[in-house]
């Protein structure tokens, strides 16, 4: 450090008159528009989030609870709760029901699943618990809402499909839309339109 | 309703034991006698004249592979399948019955004549293969024998 | 005295000990499946195998006896494998449904799998399945056969407790199952104690199915509200609704035994009709308003009532809690200084003086278990299996497993018949003159030892004939039941209120008590009640001579039909009602319809609307048992605790509600934070109380005397003499009357009236209950099949049924469980209400109105109508 400390010295003595002309000319910034003005012509890394582009993240993401069918269409949660009971932070209430018209894999259904996303810590250990491989913490991360009820989120709203199919890989930029509604802000991703930003 | 001689048969062996309820299994056979098979309607009326619960002769007869819980052919043909009469050729034998018949174990030709099934050890071993039709025994089967056996059936 | 080592450990333990039980005491567990307490041994699943040392193969502990000098061990390699082995076994054929099952999370299956099973199997076999389905086998059972593991509790909780025995083990080997007769729907008890028993979710309950995991209820031990045996039960709710009660193996008389009505007739809880605000009349009808209101017009009422100088009534139910009875009694007597005071069960003085002079009540008695000690067991004058079914099952239990006689004695055919050894069945209402002619028997045979027998003068008109002709009983089945009692040591005789609601010559009971104890036998007395408080209603003084713990007074105050009675002159300017339906429950409803109408002013405190609440000026919501804390005093007096599983739905506890009326009245001291400083205070009035406080009640109750804090209770209790000066009783005899009215040609049938296995009183509770409803959807009229053919009536045919007083349309059911010329209607029904049809005669002596039994024809409809 010493050695190189003296020879700043050195030089911001001896160089005085270059660094002078440098000021003047506006060298270093022209240097540094000329960089900036490289990078125009290189791809870019910066993600146009929310209004074009959306990031889709891994199969391994933890986000939104989803409740999902088998191939022929019946519901595989069958209410057993054990996600309730695995849930560290009991952000789950599972009540079941009987129902004969074959709606689900067993005779068992869940009438309500509920799961309180203001307490859920996204841990998984629920989708671990799940005997039926029922439910899955999907790749919705957009969670913000204009209301608390909003963050309660029921069986009805996540058995539906997800925007995002289970077997696409993810970990791509889509275009996407951004789209306001009264009760929330959604980003609607087109799976076609997609790069990788590496 | 059991015919008033099978009732009669079964007041009169209930009157052998000690117990009533000793008599239910001749009386089951009473009843198969009577029906070709264990009915639901005869376990019950078992039950009435022995004074038990209808639950317990349902135990009895469904424990028992001798009680005929469905209707039967005519001539009931029981191979024995253990081992004695397996050594010697029981699945044979099975299968020339089920191809002679056109029917296979457990069930009945279209005719009602013949029922086939296969038993556990009928106590013939020295004669094996055997089998038991109705109540008699044929011994030492060969092909030409069940040929000869079946026609005579017929 | 056997020494035995487990584990090392060695331990001296009595003969014949099993070795699963000396195990525990060491403080081994052994793990069991098909091993059940109370039932017959049958060791079929091995779980339980032990290494006796010096025997080459593993012996199951549950039916080994310890012998001295045995070495056992219950955690060797050996033992452990096997067990493991076994397991493995049972799941061999059991489906892994667990996350469907109802079971999970208690399953004991799954229990001692993940304490000892394998963790794989290597069975790769497709389990047997009797089932694609699960299907239903009764009002309450549905099956699930694939997962049963061939344990036959089911089978034998069936057989041997229950006796119905409907279940059976069907086929033989890998394919053996557990159900009913061909599948068939069940007709049973539906009790539920074979889905209580069963270690997996073969069988499961319908009322609680897929509704909830047992991690998710908050339980209570409570005390069932349903009868006067007083099981103990633990009532689950899932936040505020009760979802299902179930009953723990240790605790309580009944040892995890319940009946249908205990086990499943807890939907009027959260039924939707409770009512839940208190309602003010305005004009002729109802309007909901606030407590403060309500609790004022009530104020204004009964202070209306006091300055007329009008009486003043009271009735509470003897549901309510011990606390709520006192604190009622306290409002009564206390603060609007009345007498006028009782509790449903329509006793009057008499007949409470006679009924618990000869029964001993106020001195105590004995638990039910000390009274099945006994050689020869005497039940008259109740309808034991259907009003109090446990009690039924405990006898049942008890003795199979030693030898008892029992001798029931009722008009009706009850289920315990077929455990009896002699079953009289006689006219309703001639009790009495059962045991007269018993009586008159062993007075004849013992004539120089009864020489001083008080009353036996009343014995010499009393001839074979005239018995038999009024009880319509062989004779040869008093003089057997003569011989079983003459030939036994010890005698229990249980008696139940039903004797007292019919004129009958109930002193002989007395004199045949005290004729056994002269001749050198040990006579055992054991009441039943038929209400869940019925013997604490008595103990807290709801009654108008009697004050807290027995204390007889010689008041003026009326009892219920006294105050109906006034009512219907007029003469009643307040009536206040706690919990009770007295249209539906008093004899004659027309009578009583119209004493309410004459009444002032009514108040009516309950939880479900009845015929009652429409004639009421202020309804007060109730609270049920599961809303409350406070204590039952069960027919061996045992106080008990009830606990609150929920917050009252009405906002207030019953004792909340009195106590807020008196506060109304101008009263300052009735208030209490809860129910336990109730029970302090009254504890401080009542000798026999002064040692019980809610906390030592814990966990199975403790029957009174307990004089003070550091003492146990008194389970055994009776004295050999009666606490008379001389040693003998006084007699209060009458002739026996017929009963007021007799069959005649236009009238040829008696209707005899009381309570099904099924329902509860009013049937207001049990009624909502869909478990319980659908068992026994209509009221239908018993009919012997010999009337049947007289009348030339079919099974299940609608007919009227009329007496001299009302008439109503009715379906009949035919069956052999009445005698012939007798009917039989139970009084649960709202559609039906029987008392329309039934008498108003009191009994001369207890005036009793003879709600047993009156005259009445039926008639075909078609044609008619």
């Amino acid at each position: 450090m010493n050695e190189l400390s003296t020879d700043n010295h050195k030089n911001s003595s001896s160089l005085s008159i270059k660094d002078l002309l440098k000021k003047v000319f506006f060298i270093d910034l022209i240097q540094g528009l000329f960089i900036t003005f490289n990078y125009t012509f290189t791809k870019t890394i910066t993600e146009r989030y929310p209004d074009d582009e959306k990031w889709i993240p891994y199969k391994r993401f933890r986000g939104l609870h989803t409740l999902n069918r088998n191939k022929e269409g019946k519901e595989l949660c069958v209410g057993c709760e054990l996600c309730q009971k695995s849930c560290p932070t009991q952000c789950i209430t599972v009540i079941p029901m009987e129902d004969k018209t074959g709606k689900g894999i067993a005779d068992r259904i869940a009438y309500r699943w509920e799961i309180n996303l203001l307490r859920c810590m996204f841990c998984g250990l629920c989708e671990d618990a799940c005997p039926t491989e029922a439910l899955k913490l999907g790749r919705e991360y957009e969670l913000a809402s204009f209301s608390m009820q909003r963050q309660i989120r029921s069986k009805e709203e996540l058995i539906k499909p997800q925007p995002i199919p289970v077997e696409f890989e993810g970990g791509v930029i889509v275009r996407a839309t951004l789209e306001k509604g009264d009760k929330e802000i959604k980003v609607k991703p087109d799976l076609s339109v997609q790069k990788r930003w590496w | 309703m059991l015919s008033e001689k099978a009732v009669k048969e079964i007041e009169e062996i209930t009157t052998r034991y000690p117990v009533k309820r000793s008599a239910v299994m001749p009386a089951l056979f009473v009843v198969q006698k009577e029906y070709g098979y264990v009915t639901e309607e005869g376990m019950r009326e078992v039950a009435k004249i022995l004074g038990l619960r209808p639950i317990l002769v349902f135990e009895v007869a469904t424990f028992y592979t001798m009680y005929n819980k469905k209707p039967v052919g005519k001539y009931h043909i029981q191979v024995c399948r253990n081992i004695s009469c397996s050594l010697l050729g029981a699945e044979h034998v099975v299968g020339i019955i089920e191809r002679k018949l056109g029917i296979k174990v457990k069930e009945t030709t279209s005719d009602k004549r013949f029922t086939l099934s296969e038993v556990e050890c009928l106590g013939s071993c020295g004669t094996a293969p055997m089998m038991q039709i109705n109540d008699k025994y044929y011994e030492s089967l060969t092909e030409p024998m069940i040929d000869d056996i079946l026609k005579s059936l017929k | 005295m056997a020494t035995v080592k487990i584990n090392g450990k060695e331990i001296t333990i009595d003969d014949g000990t099993l070795i699963l039980d000396a195990a525990k005491t060491a403080g081994f567990d052994i793990p069991t499946m098909c091993f059940h307490a109370r039932l017959s041994k049958l060791a079929s699943c091995r779980v339980c195998l032990v290494e006796i040392v010096g025997q080459k193969k593993l012996q199951p502990s549950c039916v080994t006896p310890v012998m001295h000098g045995m070495e056992v061990l219950t955690e060797s390699p050996v033992v452990k494998s096997a067990r493991s082995s076994m397991i493995e076994l049972l799941l061999a054929n059991h489906p892994l449904d667990c996350p469907v099952c109802d079971k999970g999370g208690e399953c004991e299956l799954q229990d001692i799998t993940f304490k000892f099973g394998p963790r794989q199997s290597p069975f790769g076999d497709n389990k047997r399945r009797f089932n694609e389905e699960d299907y239903i086998l009764s009002p309450v059972i549905v099956q699930n056969a694939n997962r049963c593991i061939q344990c036959k509790r089911c089978v034998r909780i069936c057989a041997e407790t229950v006796g119905v025995g409907v279940l059976g083990s069907i086929e033989r080997g890998a394919k053996t199952g557990e159900t009913s007769f061909v599948r068939e729907y069940l007709d049973c008890d539906h009790c539920g104690n074979c889905i209580e028993v069963c270690p997996v979710g073969s069988l499961m309950s319908r009322s609680y199915r897929y509704k909830s995991r047992p991690w998710d209820l908050k339980g209570v031990d409570t005390v069932c509200v349903y009868c006067g045996t007083g099981c103990q039960l633990t009532v689950q709710a899932r936040k505020d609704e009760v979802v299902r009660v179930i009953s723990k193996p240790e605790e309580g008389i009944n040892n995890e035994t319940l009946c249908a009505r205990g086990r499943y007739g807890y939907s009027f809880i959260n039924s939707i009709d409770r009512l839940l605000v208190p309602m003010v009349r305005m004009g002729n009808t109802l309007e909901p308003t606030t407590w403060e209101d309500a609790v004022r017009a009530v104020r204004n009422g009964l202070s209306e009532a006091i300055n007329k100088g009008k009486k003043i009534g009271g009735i509470a139910s003897s549901r309510l809690s011990n606390e709520e009875l006192y604190l009622f009694q306290k409002l009564m007597r206390g603060v609007l200084k009345t007498n006028n005071i009782d509790s449903g069960s329509r006793w009057d003085t008499a007949a409470v003086k006679t009924y618990a002079e000869i029964m001993e009540l106020s001195k105590g008695g004995l638990s039910i278990y000390d009274a099945l000690n006994t050689d020869t067991l005497l039940i008259l004058g109740f309808g034991i299996s259907d009003e109090n079914p446990v009690t039924d099952y405990i006898i049942r239990r008890i003795s199979g497993n030693k030898k008892m006689n029992i001798i029931m004695a009722s008009p009706r055919g009850m289920k315990l018949d077929n455990s009896a050894v002699l079953s009289i069945r006689h006219n309703p209402g001639t009790e009495g003159v059962i045991i007269g002619g018993i009586l008159k028997l062993i007075y004849d045979k013992n004539i120089n030892s009864l020489k001083n027998l008080g009353g036996k003068d009343y014995l010499k008109d009393l001839s074979k004939e005239k018995v038999s002709d009024i009880t319509k009983t062989a004779w040869q089945d008093i003089e057997a039941a003569s011989g079983y009692i003459m030939a036994s040591n010890t005698i229990t005789v249980a008696v139940g209120s039903d004797v007292l609601r019919v004129p009958s010559r109930i002193e002989f009971l007395r004199m045949l008590i005290e004729a056994l104890r002269i001749l050198g036998k040990d006579v055992k007395l054991f009441p039943l009640f038929d209400r869940s408080n019925q013997r604490g209603a008595l103990e807290m003084g709801v009654h108008p001579d009697i004050l807290p713990g027995y204390n007889f007074i010689d008041g003026d105050g009326l009892g219920a039909d006294g105050i109906i009675d006034a009512a219907s002159r007029g003469e009643v300017g307040a009536l206040y009602l706690a919990g009770e339906d007295i249209l539906s429950d008093f004899p004659d409803g027309v009578f009583a319809r119209e004493a309410l109408r004459q009444t002032k002013f009514l108040v009516v405190q309950d939880i479900l609307p009845t015929e009652t609440t429409e004639f009421a000026d202020v309804i007060l919501p109730g609270s049920s048992h599961a809303e409350k804390d406070g204590t039952f005093t069960n027919g061996e007096r045992r106080i008990q605790l009830v606990r609150k599983a929920i917050e009252p739905l009405g906002g207030k506890a019953d004792w909340e509600t009195i106590c807020l009326v008196a506060k109304a009245l101008g009263i300052k001291n009735m208030e209490y934070s809860s129910p336990s400083e109730i029970w302090d205070e009254l504890a401080g009035l009542a000798p026999m109380f002064a040692g019980v406080n809610h906390k030592k009640l814990e966990p199975d109750g403790i029957q009174w005397p307990c004089p003070d804090i550091d003492h146990p209770g008194t389970a055994i209790m009776y004295t050999e003499k009666f606490n008379r000066p001389n040693g003998k009783a006084l007699f209060n005899f009458r002739e026996h009357i017929a009963s007021a009215e007799v069959p005649d040609d236009k009238y040829p049938l008696i209707l005899s009236t009381g309570r099904r296995r099924q329902h509860y009183n009013n049937g207001s509770m049990t009624r909502r209950s869909n478990a319980i409803f659908n068992q026994w959807p209509e009221e239908s009229l018993e009919l012997n099949p010999f009337d049947a053919r007289r009348f030339n009536i079919k099974d299940s045919e609608k007919v009227l049924a009329s007496s001299r007083r009302g008439e109503m349309e009715v379906k009949v059911h035919v069956t052999d469980r009445v005698q012939p010329g007798i009917t039989f209607l139970a009084f649960h029904n709202r559609d039906a209400l029987t008392n329309l049809l039934t008498n108003d005669a009191l009994d001369p002596v207890c005036k009793i109105p003879e709600y047993k039994s009156c005259a009445i024809k039926i008639e075909k409809l078609n044609g008619h109508k």
